[in-house]
């Protein structure tokens, strides 16, 4: 196996044109893919010297995210704690303090597991990624490119993601068989523009339900639209619980997780309704 | 593939495989085997040292993305004649049992405590959740790390 | 007299911890080391047909161990009914069937990964109640040539007839616990080595070197005093570590190659490897008087063993005599058996089988009180153990039975009215 370490981004697109290489970003997962014999790559692309994939700062209407950037840099970034609340509050929990120090945002989607933490956040958010390869860029919303199988073309860096800064209140939570180093058997991301106690329009993420995070079009059309009150948010519980079992079907977890996504939303929730202050918890 | 790594202070050019873990270079090239394996897969956190001032698993670090990091394992922190104040307290406290563990909740408490030298006990439980430990129940680790913040602190 | 209850001292060895320097096997090395590999089987229970090695003899491959390569090929606590590589037969998932010794431990996971086994699948047991029947299938023969009862423990006190007839109300029902592994941090490892005495050295963190050193002794055809066993630093146990392990098969690869040999589990490997805590099924059925006495238990404890004795019989014997609790019960029959079964073998571990009645014998406690309409607390009361009372297997306690202090003592934690919980 080769191991690449490249200064730039069109460094590192060149070496990908070779078959049967991989880019490397944090790694907590691929190592250990690795070890068992899931993958075998010929190659490695370790992304960790190219500073530019690192960067979270605000341009024009957009809140740019760098890849490479650590759930830890995320989770200390004031930018994302008022810009991308749910983001911000998924960076607190996930993993352990070893792994937040490691793991990427953009390792987190690359890998794509069902229980990504990072993604129902970035979902909610509206967030578009930034996509490059020697083909050339493209800027896809996430919920648009997470329909896409493979997800990824072969050669392609996820450069960031955009996040627009639309004044969004958001909220996240998730269920976890303990408190850290749980890999989250459901999560979930709700974000809400409102004004005057009205939600003008909403969306709802769920993860670890199915093979990918998603959004919930029928959920959010449901309760955009409507006065913000108790009412609404029993709509929004009994949504989720509909909207979780049609995604589980038959899976053996969906009579545990079609209740348990009731409470889980509900922490979400209340988190994001919370006074509407922006400054966590 | 060569790699320089800053280890204890001490500078070490190295010619390491690609597949190779922090873990396995600092246990089988330099010999410091109080970094611990306990899962191989970043549960256990006996494998953390502190990389650039944050802890990570040695064994879910590849040795080439140490490449040009500092690195502090148990081997640099401390010593019979004067031992770091986490340590201290946590023989003082009854906070050490089989010992596996303890090299991982060092570091980990070393590494909160030169971040946040006051933390709240909610902070100290956030800081350790990444290192387990089968024998004790971890009380006595939670008081002992605020024990030794109490004593930074002064 | 030295003060001791109330007073903290240093353990000994907390100081080596702390700075890292105690030693776990994993951390010992020698010139000229092999690395060691064990293969497990991944049949629950089959015959082995054959064993094929051919295609591991890759380079860097020293050797390769099979039942055929020890002297006498059994070992364990109570009865020896544990091969140290498989036989004919295989009985549970992670037995032991081959070992491979190289000059890395890469060429010996790649030499592993090509031994070819044969097994002819046999019909397993996996519920030791179907492991009972008569019609059931004996796992091991030479021991117990027509059951795979390998224990039995009646315990019966007064007279069940007067027990119920006293009894105004009875609580009936059915427990089940699982098998829980004792996760010790610290990974088996062992290193093994011929020293200039020409005696077999093998260094292992253990719970009983003593009798790592018989087995070892008797498994390779040795004089105990040709076999020394060192004990390392600990990395945790909680029993999981008083069965055999790695040492026997590691001795043998540094007593026939006489190179030193490393054996160093994955936490995979690992949790395939030890014993694990028995699951138990337990049958309760608990008689109380009116003002909350107890009066009859009858019970039925069945652990299921796994593929091996371990110390099966002493912890069945063990959740026998604990089966009524820290209550006095005048009317009693308890019934514990240990049942051979194609599931990871199980032992000792923390409790070693006075942890699973607790869940029986408290549960009915709370359920009787609710049908007598009194508080959890109160039925505890009634009947805890006292100086002078009498234990299901006849003993009369003297001294020293703090029960009743103690609940007294936590009384004021509990949250909730009226002793509710």
């Amino acid at each position: 196996m080769d191991y690449f370490r490249p200064l730039s981004i069109e460094e590192a697109l060149g070496l990908a044109q070779q078959p049967g290489r991989l880019f490397l970003a944090g790694g907590t997962d691929l190592s250990l893919h690795m070890r068992e014999g899931r993958i075998n790559p010929l190659g490695l692309i370790d992304l960790g010297k190219i500073a530019e994939l690192k960067e979270i700062r605000l341009e024009g209407e957009w809140l740019e995210i760098g890849s490479m950037t650590t759930f830890y840099d995320l989770g200390q970034s004031d930018l994302i704690r008022k810009q991308a609340k749910a983001l911000w509050q998924a960076c607190q929990t996930m993993g352990s303090p070893q792994i937040r120090h490691q793991a990427t945002i953009g390792g987190n989607l690359g890998n794509c597991s069902p229980a990504a933490d990072g993604l129902p956040p970035l979902l909610a958010l509206g967030a578009e990624v930034e996509l490059v390869s020697a083909r050339g860029r493209e800027r896809v919303l996430l919920a648009d490119l997470l329909k896409r199988t493979p997800l990824l073309e072969s050669g392609t860096l996820i450069k960031g993601f955009l996040i627009p800064l639309q004044g969004w209140d958001s909220g996240f939570a998730k269920l976890g068989r303990r408190q850290a180093l749980a890999i989250a058997r459901l999560s979930t991301a709700f974000a809400l523009k409102r004004q005057d106690g009205v939600a003008l329009e909403v969306r709802a993420a769920f993860g670890a339900v199915g093979r990918r995070a998603f959004l919930s079009e029928p959920l959010a059309q449901s309760l955009s639209g409507r006065v913000l009150n108790e009412s609404w948010l029993e709509d929004a519980v009994k949504g989720s619980q509909n909207a979780v079992a049609e995604a589980l079907g038959s899976r053996a977890s969906a009579p545990y997780k079609r209740v348990a996504v009731g409470g889980v939303v509900r922490q979400a929730l209340k988190t994001m309704l919370g006074g509407g202050n922006h400054d966590g918890d | 593939m060569e790699i320089k790594l800053e280890v204890n202070r001490k500078h070490y050019i190295l010619d390491v495989t690609e597949d190779e873990r922090l873990l396995d270079v600092l246990r089988n090239r330099l010999g410091l085997t109080g970094t611990k394996e306990g899962c191989g897969e970043g549960e256990c956190g006996a494998c953390t040292v502190i990389m650039d001032g944050k802890t990570v698993n040695s064994c879910l670090v590849l040795a080439g993305q140490a490449d040009g990091r500092r690195i502090t394992t148990i081997e640099g922190v401390g010593s019979r004649r004067s031992p770091h104040p986490v340590q201290k307290a946590l023989v003082e406290v009854g906070a050490v049992q089989c010992g596996f563990c303890t090299p991982g909740m060092v570091l980990s408490a070393k590494a909160l405590l030169d971040q946040n030298p006051k933390p709240t006990d909610d902070e100290i439980a956030v800081g350790m959740s990444g290192n387990l430990c089968r024998c004790t129940g971890y009380d006595k680790i939670l008081r002992a790390v605020r024990k030794a913040s109490e004593e930074v602190a002064e | 007299m030295t003060q001791v209850i109330g007073n903290g001292s240093i353990r000994e060895d907390a100081w080596g911890k702390v700075f890292g320097e105690s030693k776990y096997p994993a951390d010992f090395n020698r010139p000229d080391q092999i690395y060691g590999v064990v293969i497990r089987s991944t049949q629950a229970h089959a015959r082995i047909r054959s064993i094929n090695v051919d295609k591991a003899r890759l380079p860097g491959v020293i050797t390769i161990l099979t039942a055929e390569d020890m002297v006498y090929n059994r070992h364990g606590v109570l009865f020896r009914d544990q091969p140290v590589l498989a036989e004919e037969r295989v009985r549970m998932i992670g037995d032991p069937v081959a070992a491979i010794g190289a000059e890395s431990l890469a060429a010996a996971k790649q030499a592993a990964a090509l031994v070819e086994i044969d097994y002819e699948p046999l019909p397993a047991i996996f519920d030791p109640e179907e492991g009972m029947k008569p019609s059931a299938l004996p796992l091991h023969p030479e021991l117990f040539p027509d059951t795979n009862i390998l224990y039995h423990l009646p315990i019966r006190r007064g007279n069940m007839d007067e027990g119920w007839t006293q009894a105004e109300v009875v609580v009936e029902r059915e427990y089940s616990t699982q098998m829980v592994d004792h996760a010790f941090l610290q990974p088996e490892a062992v290193l093994a080595y011929i020293d200039e005495r020409g005696h077999v050295v093998v260094q292992v963190a253990t719970q009983y070197a003593h009798y790592d050193r018989g087995e070892i002794a008797h498994a390779l055809g040795l004089k105990n005093s040709k076999v020394q066993v060192k004990t390392t630093t600990v990395g945790g146990a909680f029993g999981g570590r008083e069965d055999i392990s790695l040492q026997i098969i590691a001795a043998m690869m540094a007593w026939k190659t006489m190179r030193p040999v490393k054996f160093e589990n994955t936490r995979n490997e690992s949790f395939y490897s030890h014993s694990k805590r028995h699951p138990m099924k337990m049958y309760y059925k608990t008689g109380a008087a009116k003002d909350g006495r107890l009066v009859a238990l009858e019970a039925k404890i069945i652990g299921d063993a796994g593929a091996y004795t371990s110390w099966s019989p002493n912890i069945l014997r063990k959740a026998a005599v604990h089966a009524t609790g820290p209550y006095e019960i005048p009317h009693v029959k308890i019934d514990s058996y240990a049942v051979y079964t194609n599931n990871p073998y199980t032992g000792a571990m923390r409790g070693f089988g006075a942890a699973q009645p607790v869940v029986a014998y408290e549960s009915q406690m709370d359920l009787l009180a609710k049908e007598l309409g009194i508080s959890q607390v109160e039925i505890r009361m009634r009947n805890l153990l006292k100086v002078g009372s009498t234990t299901a297997t006849g003993q009369v306690l003297t001294e020293s039975v703090g029960a009743e202090a103690c609940l007294k003592a936590v009384l004021p934690y509990l949250t909730g009215k009226e002793g509710r919980v």
